[in-house]
């Protein structure tokens, strides 16, 4: 019986319009999405693959190592994964600044890009965004109709003049409009992943795919949660015309409105400021106590001559300069220092250990008061930014909208944890070339300012590279929101079904 | 058929959707109205207080010409609209400034002039927020007010075909055309009834406070905004009278009604947009950068081939090194900022395929928000920039001391200036001219209606009940 009804129910939804309809909107939409969205992240992925070479080549103009360290840059590429949740990947900067004299964080960051930047103004979308509006609303028009009815027609009466039970009606019901539904979603979604293996430009690795599975799952538990709404709008109601609007506007509300209203009514805190600016005062503290004992040095050391430069010129190319560099905004406060000669006067030649003890004095505590100040740093940005951001995304997950999106950006990689992986591992990196620095013994040497004896080989300076985060990390931060999904839809499944046991025929 | 326009009228506002619409439009109207009571102020107050600190700091130059000439009139602020709730128009994407740079070169005696600026709007780089719409008049019409009228009109003429009272209506003696029309005003009435009152309390909510007013100008574009807002319910209005005259079942109507809804509102604009900026590609960054070191070079060459010459030679080369390299260096830049305005102007009329794009546009330009009103300040500021320059030339001219070689100091009137007599700079919004550059949308709109009403018409006349 159970069977028949589930068979019954499956024909019926299929040889509808709207069963149609759905497949053609969604396979239309999906895939001229992913080809516009293919075409995009090219464009990007060019313009990474010129500020890796242009970055690479103005290292290499310098022959020292002290304007190097002012001109290491770690670039940002465009994630693949961002095509199906864009999430905050093409938003935040990716150009990474790599120096001894600070710790590179989310907010150093530059967009470095050879796009237009008027371009932001149009609103960027991907195929969960896709989904989001259009499954959303498929559920809705297959599930308004399927209590309310045959209640109106009377065929429910009549179905129910059977020995079955109620259970079974509401399971027969759901499964087969969701083997319905998922035909577009599946459909879509492999004539996507199809557009994406074809593409030259795009490499997915393993991790990728079981990525987009969490995608999958994540989409389907999304889908079913709006049809379980759709179901107990309609088993609420006694008339179509009546489920239809109430499931409308639900729709509305959930899709278009709240994510936006929440986000419009919680402005950011001006609290913060407060706190920023005592955090920036302390990391200036820091640093006055660091300048005195630069100053200390330069007063107690026998020779003549005040740093950078020490009074020294240079017939060949020379750069010099210090000095503080500030933003309080994102509560950046630095000292930096440049200097380098391609040669020297002979009067001049007398100075260079001078300069070379001075320097030898200096790196390391720029390292060691970065390294302190980053402390502080870290802590004052997660209160002032990343908690508010933390608190929008829980307001936001009161919408099923909201959780899906949380979701499915923790499987591709894009949400805030997944970016702030990336700048780990720049930190990480940084520790790698300051270490590499100690062990040429570089900031006592003469090779830090002078490039007349020889020349620093940037080749053998350790590579950058990112992986993205592992497929262990991500799905524990995606597991989560799938599983709050999931707990929706039961929910809704028991209310829907104590209120259609207990309704009148 | 203003009877029947009369029962269609009374039938919705009894209705259940009516009810709904009317509790959705308040609360975003009411919401809107809240956020902007809180922003509007500070950032009124933010602009005035950057405005007043340039203004100073050009003052605090006035002592020599050279100073003047050299550095520029500083930052120019573009004035904030206060009809920036009716639509926000991508604004946090442009900048809210543009600025004389200076700090190029240095040769000696000679400094490079400075050269107006576009910086790129980067303030959304420290924002880890999640991204959302902004619920702005824009939106409220665009997304909320098209839905709402589609949901209005899906079933009254299938609807009613289903519940055999088409056949009834039409045994009367009452002309298909009446019936339609009538159908066609009491939609438009029952849709435009909970807009006016939802936007009527958003203009109270304003009125009731001091923090924001609304001068005259502002009321009447206001009422164009209102206006646009009714035709684009029109069409879809008639968007819907036509499919629902076109099928036999109202549910049919309804889904075919709500996917083309979505595919017109929400995926047109941002998917054309990015098809439609992929045809051309501005000057990038370094290519820029190659082209201005090649136009320093060549001067530089110049110059150097006159250096150690005798010294008004020398003076006069430097004055011409320094005045046509910033000229040239000036155009360079206009030139990319052209070709991504152009660009950007492609795609922009591209997406005017979507009527939700027309409108997002005509409210803009009403607002005075979003790119058109970014283009009109850049081209307040490069006007003003040239009478600057102006400036400084006749105040030399005036000093008969100076032997008037723009460039170099020894070669200006060293004479200071008067405070006052440095023009001041002025970002206008002049409603004539938004209304010039809203006319080809309102008509374009005007267009999409007049044929989907006739569309509809045709569909209903040939109706069989």
């Amino acid at each position: 019986m159970f069977k028949t009804l589930i068979g019954r129910e499956f024909l019926d939804n299929l040889m509808t319009f709207r069963f149609a309809a759905a497949v053609f909107i969604t396979l239309l939409l999906v895939v001229a999405a992913t080809a516009v969205l293919i075409k995009d992240y090219e464009r990007r992925l060019e313009s990474y693959n010129t500020s890796i070479e242009t970055h690479r080549q103005r290292l290499r103009k310098w022959q020292t190592y002290s304007p190097g360290m002012g001109r290491l840059n770690v670039d940002r590429p465009p994630n693949p994964l961002s095509l199906f949740n864009v999430g905050l990947d093409k938003r935040l900067g990716n150009k990474i600044p790599v120096s001894h004299s600070f710790v590179p964080s989310l907010w150093d960051a530059e967009m470095d890009s050879s796009d237009n930047s008027f371009l932001n103004i149009f609103s960027s979308i991907d195929i969960v965004f896709i989904f989001e509006v259009v499954l959303s609303l498929l559920a809705l028009i297959f599930a308004y109709d399927a209590l309310a009815g045959e209640r109106e027609r009377g065929t429910l009466r009549l179905v129910l003049t059977h020995p079955v039970r109620r259970g079974h009606i509401l399971l027969a019901k759901y499964i087969s409009a969701m083997l319905c539904l998922l035909v577009p979603l599946l459909m879509s979604l492999l004539l996507a992943v199809m557009l994406l293996t074809t593409s030259t430009s795009v490499s997915l690795s393993t991790d990728d795919f079981l990525c987009i599975g969490g995608i999958v799952l994540s989409s389907l538990a999304y889908l079913s949660v709006f049809y379980l709404i759709g179901l107990l709008i309609s088993a609420l109601t006694r008339r179509t015309g009546t489920a239809l609007m109430l499931s409308m506007f639900a729709w509305g509300f959930l899709v278009l409105v709240y994510p936006n209203m929440i986000l419009a009514t919680t402005p950011p805190q001006d609290a913060s400021a407060a706190r920023g600016a005592s955090a920036f005062n302390q990391i200036k503290q820091i640093y006055e106590e660091f300048d005195r004992e630069r100053r200390n040095f330069l007063a107690n050391d026998p020779v003549p001559g005040d740093d950078p430069a020490f009074d020294m010129d240079s017939p060949g190319r020379w750069t010099t300069g210090d000095g503080f560099m500030e933003n309080q905004l994102t509560l950046l406060y630095y000292y930096w220092n440049v200097l380098s000669y391609d040669e020297f006067y002979d009067r001049h030649l007398s100075q260079v250990p001078h300069v070379q003890n001075y320097y030898g004095f200096l790196g390391p505590r720029i390292v060691n008061t970065a390294d302190r100040v980053w402390l502080i740093r870290k802590q004052a940005l997660d209160e002032i930014f990343v908690r508010p951001a933390f608190v929008d995304r829980v307001l936001l997950k009161l919408s099923p909208v909201g959780v899906y999106d949380a979701a499915t950006q923790a499987c591709a990689g894009t949400d805030l944890k997944g970016i702030q992986d990336f700048f780990d591992t720049v930190r990480q990196y940084r520790q790698e070339v300051i270490a590499y620095l100690y062990d040429k013994k570089a900031f006592g040497s003469r090779l830090w300012f002078a490039g007349d004896e020889e020349q620093v080989d940037w080749n053998t300076l350790p590579q950058f590279s990112f992986q993205g985060s592992d497929i262990g990390t991500k799905a524990k931060r995606a597991l989560p929101d799938v599983f709050l999904l999931l707990t929706i839809n039961l929910i809704l499944f028991v209310i829907i079904f104590l209120i259609f046991i207990k309704s009148e025929v | 058929m203003w009877y029947i326009a009369k029962r269609e009228l009374y039938d919705n506002l009894n209705s259940l959707r009516f009810a709904l619409a009317t509790v959705l439009l308040l609360g975003l109207m009411l919401t809107n109205a809240v956020v902007h009571l809180q922003e509007q102020p500070a950032s009124v107050q933010k602009y005035l207080t950057a405005v007043t600190d340039a203004r100073n700091a050009l003052e605090a130059r006035v002592d020599s010409l050279y100073e003047l000439a050299q550095k520029g009139p500083g930052k120019l602020y573009k004035k904030p609209s206060a009809l920036h709730f009716c639509a926000e128009g991508g604004d946090p994407f442009l900048s809210g400034a543009v600025e004389s740079n200076h700090y190029f070169w240095e040769n000696g005696d000679l400094k490079s002039f400075w050269q107006m600026r576009y910086p790129a709007a980067t303030s959304n780089l420290t924002n880890i927020r999640p991204d959302v719409t902004k619920i702005d008049w824009a939106f409220v019409i665009g997304y909320v007010l098209s839905l709402i009228a589609l949901l209005f009109t899906f079933d009254s003429v299938a609807g009613e075909r289903e519940s055999g009272t088409l056949r009834l209506m039409l045994a009367n003696s009452v002309p298909r055309h009446a019936v339609l029309v009538g159908k066609f005003l009491g939609a438009l009435m029952s849709v435009s009834i909970p807009f006016a009152l939802a936007v009527l309390v958003n203009l109270l909510v304003f009125s009731t406070s001091s923090a924001v007013h609304l001068s005259i100008d502002a009321w009447g574009r206001l009422g164009i905004i209102f206006l646009v807002a009714i035709l684009y319910t029109c069409l879809f209005l008639a968007l819907g009278l036509l499919v629902s005259s076109r099928v036999q079942r109202s549910a049919v109507s309804l889904v075919m009604l709500l996917l083309t809804w979505v595919t017109l509102v929400v995926f047109m604009p941002s998917v054309l947009a990015l098809i439609a900026s992929g045809f051309s590609s501005p000057m990038s960054k370094d290519e820029l950068r190659i082209r201005q070191k090649q136009i320093n070079d060549k001067h530089l060459e110049e110059y150097r081939r006159v250096f150690g010459g005798p010294n008004s030679a020398a003076l006069q080369a430097g004055s011409k090194y320094v005045t046509q390299e910033a000229a040239e260096q000036e155009r360079l830049i206009e030139e990319r900022l052209d070709e991504q305005i152009a660009q950007v102007q492609r795609a922009r009329s591209i997406t005017r395929i979507s009527p939700t794009a027309v409108v997002q546009h005509l409210l803009e330009s009403f607002a005075g928000t979003g790119f058109e009103r970014h283009i009109q300040f850049l081209e307040n500021a490069q006007r003003y920039a040239i009478e600057y320059r102006k400036f400084v030339v006749d105040t030399d001219r005036g000093d008969p001391a100076s032997l008037h070689l723009m460039g170099v100091r020894k070669g200006m009137s060293e004479k200071p200036v008067r405070p006052e007599s440095i023009p001041v700079f002025e970002d206008t919004l002049s409603l004539s001219k938004d209304f010039n550059t809203a006319a080809m949308d309102l008509l374009l709109l005007t267009l999409f209606v007049v044929v989907l009403l006739a569309g509809a018409y045709l569909a209903f006349v040939r109706v069989e009940v």
